[in-house]
């Protein structure tokens, strides 16, 4: 159970849409390293496979191999291939694309860990019932028709229906099992929105309920989440964060307004991994007083 | 005072030349327990339906239906959902949400009410029933029983007046089954709720129930407390379906007042037939036909961490025979099937049909001609929009010229009595009906192995019989037959064999009689009735047959 | 009237949106203003969806289709691109309308994404599906009457998804659209754009009676869709 999980996924789901805009669409190095940073240490914070994170790196190497190739802006060259420049400012650029890349996903990946299907039903549900309703009777539809589908498999199987190991049959055979499939789930969802009926549903006033409530703690940290963000914009609208790829790499000096800026969002995307330390430490000290 | 009041009620489906309702009329008393009973396809789940308002079929009503006093028309939209409640018979399809918590909250989210009243009604409902262990799990991720729990509790969140049960235990194996009318039974006795439930497996529940409503035809048979119900359906066919002491007493033609329970039954046979202590059945030798499948030494698991399934099972199948497998949830059974069709690969141990490694069947020789297997639920095997579309697909697979087909379909129908749904589409069929047609369809196969899933799932004792018939039938053509089934007293009827499956083994096997009669619990209620007079009967018939002298 | 609200909100936050790529996210406005406008494009269906009048089994066999295609997505596992997914949102587009469509099409990006893996390509993914079905709704009457032309529907989709994507990919890395860029997207993706349209017709061809079947029966029995 990771600290980051009790917060409202309404606070959480703004704090994850604020990373995000910043990371996607602001191209400069020290955010980008930021997120990625934060990014790393909050998976890893989570639970669940921790193997493919190395990727990630990887991944970066090859974006920034790669942009050189399509992009010949820049004025320091490097090299020529096949008469066209290679140059630092596209490498660079390139890098910085990998990290950003890197980190979105990282990012995406701690998201869908966190804002578990439940959370989303709920969160949809508070602006839009009926789609929740859809969302939730679809998330419940999936492991049972994975399921159907393996029996259907079997049946049909047993019953000689397949033909011989080939590919074209094989294929036959899926297509066959997916169109049993449809039928069987059309039918059985009519008994379902018979039991919806039989329960009252379309009745007016359909309320929204949830597992989660909205806690004090829950506010302050949508205030502090606001904050940090606020000062990150800041920096952004009066242009401090401003960094110059081409056609040379220009690195704007930071006034106070800027490096203001460039710590808020360093604490934003450090913030779930302060909550987890925090949450340690009081578990710590909580067992040493007894 | 009664708190549902049905006047003469009459019911024709669209299309429907025949009534499947004709001058019902009955009431129900504030907190009774009361029982419908009769054959599939008498008019229960129409007339169930009927009662709650919002899964009223479609056709011509007429009559009346009065709720408190009022008609059921009249009723407040809240009122009509949230008084009246209704189980049906399959777990899965009621289930309309993917969180068990969010399921127990539907209804009440229905009826609009704030968070924090939803919150205390699903926390005490959750405790009540039980449920709080897996109150944040995925609803899918359940057991059959788990599910049919959580429909009950999602309907009785909403406090309801009366509840409306379909064969509510129809899809479960007899311990869930058991845990769930216990749970009706105290709903009943602590909340005085009002019950009307529709149902086939009757030994338990009969004798608690208060009244026992009996249908046939869309008509109401008999209207009477159960004792009184047993004795004006003695010789009725219904009577088939009452508990076994019943039918003892019914075959013995007794003028004692009925005996409904194992206990009762004992007590009857001890005062009136103590004189004919210690008669036997004699089962007829069987002939041994030679085996067809072997299983030998098999050990088998799903996934290399996973627990082994089977362990070390060793069994074989003669041609000419019924085994029946028996064993509770979870032992092994479904696993041996899928590891004897071929369909599973043991990782030690082999499976020889006819003497010939089942690895070693190339292809589609297996499952075409030789083997066969009826799977649990029959409508994974249907897909045309009528039964004669999918037999006939059956036999373009089985490479029959399609000037044969209608020779082979007509046949078919003949043999089953299929002749009614050739033109049906299956899903509309009841799950009798889709059983056998599932049956049929794997006959054109031509199997001289037919293995089953739980063949008797859901069915009444009626067509139960009728399928006993056919797998007889079967078996003197020579087939072998192996079915696993949770059905003690269908094995006892139709085996030559039976085995009791438990921790991935079968740990003991016989003839029924043999194998029944050593059995203190796993055995069928004739035998529990009669073990002190008689030690090895296990059928009613035979019980009534050793108590009028006959020899068996 | 609060119809008329939510209606202008939406309305209005386009230009916001225009307004705050320009100044705040300068470098990156093309990808962000075409991110917010997908996922605007989103809510304003899921809004409209919201306010209509939908009945249990209507709202159940949009969630079977929805579940549908997400199993789809993940059954077909073995052949990357060989899916019934756009096929299962034609489909309900066919038969229930272009909005229910749409609903099908851009939950099935959400909900499968949470076992294929989020991303910022999710918005994206969305917005296409669900347009893919909105527009076979408007063609629904030439879909359901012609075999050719739901096969030539079903192809024409798998290459629209494919190239639409790569739009996406393109303008997300450069910020802005560069042709060479988007080529080599396009490149890469060549074999899935084959794939897709191939599954497409394939699925749309396989499905197309037994659905209407189904529902047809459905319809019968049951009195409503």
């Amino acid at each position: 159970m990771n600290a980051f999980s009790k917060v409202h996924p309404g606070v959480a789901s703004v704090y994850f849409l604020g990373i995000l805009l910043f990371s996607m669409f602001v191209m400069n190095p020290v955010l980008e390293l930021l997120t990625l940073l934060g990014g790393l240490l909050f998976c890893s914070s989570l639970p669940g496979d921790k193997k493919g994170l190395g990727g990630y790196f990887g991944m970066i190497l090859i974006m920034a191999l790669v942009n050189p190739l399509f992009s010949h802006n820049g004025v320091t060259p490097l090299f020529f291939m096949n008469g066209n420049a290679v140059t630092l400012e596209a490498l660079a650029y390139g890098a910085a694309m990998g990290v950003m890349l890197g980190g979105v996903l990282l990012w995406c990946r701690s998201f869908s860990l966190l804002m578990t299907s439940e959370k989303l039903v709920y969160l949809v549900g508070r602006g839009c019932p009926k789609l929740a309703v859809v969302l939730s009777s679809a998330l419940r539809y999936v492991p049972m028709l994975k399921r159907q589908a393996r029996r259907v498999e079997r049946a049909q199987r047993a019953a000689g229906l397949f033909g011989p190991d080939n590919r074209a049959d094989r294929l036959r055979a899926s297509l066959r099992v997916w169109a049993v499939l449809v039928s069987w789930s059309l039918e059985n969802g009519v008994e379902t929105a018979r039991s919806m009926a039989a329960r009252g549903y379309g009745l007016r006033g359909r309320t929204n309920y949830g597992n989660v409530s909205f806690t004090l703690r829950d506010g302050v940290l949508l205030g502090v989440v606001a904050a940090l963000s606020g000062g990150v914009l800041a920096g952004l609208l009066a242009g401090e964060l401003a960094f110059s790829w081409y056609p040379a790499l220009v690195w704007r000096e930071p006034g106070p307004l800027g490096a203001g800026s460039y710590v808020c969002f360093g604490a934003l995307a450090l913030l779930p991994v302060c909550l987890e330390w925090e949450e340690r430490i009081r578990w710590n000290y909580s067992r040493s007083k007894i | 005072m009664e708190l549902l009041k049905v006047e003469n009620l009459s019911f024709t489906y669209p299309g429907a030349g025949k009534k499947a309702l004709e001058g019902v009329s009955f009431t129900l008393e504030r907190g009774s327990f009361n029982l419908l009973c009769g054959r599939s396809g008498c008019g229960k789940s129409t007339l169930l339906r009927l009662l709650k308002r919002e899964l009223a079929p479609y056709g011509e009503r007429s009559g009346e239906i009065r709720y408190k006093g009022a008609p059921l028309e009249a009723l407040e939209p809240r009122v009509s959902a949230g008084e009246i409640g209704f189980v049906t018979q399959n777990p899965e399809e009621q289930i309309v949400t993917d969180k068990v918590w969010h399921e127990l909250a539907f209804g009440l989210e229905n009826l609009g009410l704030p968070q924090a009243d939803i919150r205390r009604r699903v926390g005490e409902m959750a405790s009540y029933f039980g449920i709080q262990d897996w109150y944040h799990r995925d609803t899918d991720g359940l057991s059959g029983g788990q599910k049919q729990l959580l429909n009950l509790a999602a309907v009785m969140v909403l406090q309801p007046r009366l509840l409306l049960l379909d064969e509510p235990t129809g899809q479960l194996d007899p311990i869930a089954a058991a845990d769930f009318m216990a749970t009706l039974q105290k709903l009943n006795r602590e909340l005085g709720l009002t019950i009307l439930l529709a149902e086939h497996r009757l030994e338990e529940v009969f004798p608690i129930a208060h009244r026992v409503i009996a249908m046939e035809e869309g008509a109401i048979l008999s209207d009477a407390p159960p004792r009184e119900t047993a004795a004006a359906l003695r010789g009725q066919p219904l009577a088939q379906g009452l508990p076994s002491a019943c039918r003892i007493w019914s075959g013995l033609g007794a003028a004692e007042p009925c005996p409904m329970t194992v206990g009762e039954g004992r007590e009857f046979l001890e005062a009136g037939y103590g004189s004919r202590r210690g008669a036997r059945v004699c089962p007829p030798a069987a002939a041994p036909g030679e085996p067809v499948l072997e299983a030998e030494h098999i050990w088998f698991r799903y996934a290399r961490e996973a627990p082994d399934v089977l362990r070390d099972l060793s069994l074989s199948l003669r041609r000419g025979e019924i085994f029946s497998v028996l064993g509770g949830n979870g032992t092994g059974k479904t696993t041996t099937l899928g590891v004897l069709s071929g369909l599973d690969r043991p990782y030690r141990g082999q499976v020889l049909l006819e003497g010939k490694k089942l690895r070693d069947w190339r292809g589609t020789s297996l499952y075409r001609g030789k083997l066969a297997l009826l799977p649990q639920n029959p409508k994974t095997l249907f897909l045309r929009p009528t039964l004669r579309e999918d037999l006939e697909e059956q036999l373009r697979a089985m490479e029959i010229p399609r000037e044969a087909w209608p020779r082979k379909v007509a046949e078919l129908a003949d043999r089953l009595g299929l002749e009614d749904f050739l033109a049906r589409h299956p899903y509309d069929l009841s799950g009798g009906e889709q059983q056998k047609c599932a049956l049929g369809r794997l006959l054109l196969t031509e199997p001289q192995v037919l293995l089953l899933d739980e063949p008797t799932k859901g069915l009444d004792a009626d067509f139960k019989n009728r399928f006993a018939g056919l797998l007889g039938d079967l078996r003197d053509r020579g087939k072998a037959i192996l079915l696993v089934t949770h059905d003690v007293e269908f094995a006892a009827q139709v085996s030559d064999r039976c085995g009791l499956f438990f921790d991935g083994q079968l740990i003991s096997q016989g003839p029924p009689q043999e194998f029944f009669s050593a059995n203190n619990f796993y055995t069928t209620a004739a035998s529990r009735i009669s073990r002190t007079l008689f030690p090895n009967a296990v059928l009613c018939r035979e019980v009534v047959a050793l108590c009028q002298g006959e020899t068996l | 009237m609060k119809k008329y609200v939510s209606a202008a909100l939406l309305l209005l936050m386009v230009p916001a949106v225009v307004v705050l790529g320009a100044t705040v996210f300068r470098d990156k406005q093309y990808a962000f203003v075409s991110l917010a406008v997908a996922v605007l494009a989103c809510g304003a269906f899921f809004l409209s969806f919201e306010r209509r009048e939908t009945g249990p089994i209507r709202l159940v066999l949009l969630a079977v289709m929805t579940a549908l295609s997400v199993a789809g997505r993940l059954l077909f596992a073995v052949l990357p691109g060989f899916k019934p997914v756009t096929a299962m949102v034609v489909l309900t587009a066919m038969y229930f309308g272009g909005e229910a469509g749409f609903l099908t099409g851009a939950l099935t990006a959400v909900l499968s994404n949470f076992y294929f893996g989020q991303g910022p390509w999710t918005p994206f993914q969305m917005v296409t599906w669900g347009l893919l079905g909105f527009v076979a709704g408007l063609l629904r009457n030439r879909l359901k009457a012609s075999r050719l032309f739901l096969a030539l529907y079903g192809a024409v989709a798998g290459v629209a998804f494919s190239l639409l994507m790569d739009v996406w990919t393109a303008v997300w890395i450069d910020g802005t659209l560069t042709l060479s860029r988007y080529l080599a997207a396009v490149a890469t993706s060549g074999g899935y754009m084959l794939l897709y349209a191939l599954s497409n017709v394939i699925f749309l061809l396989l499905l197309r009676k037994p659905m209407g079947e189904i529902l047809g029966r459905i319809q019968k029995k049951y009195g409503i869709t």
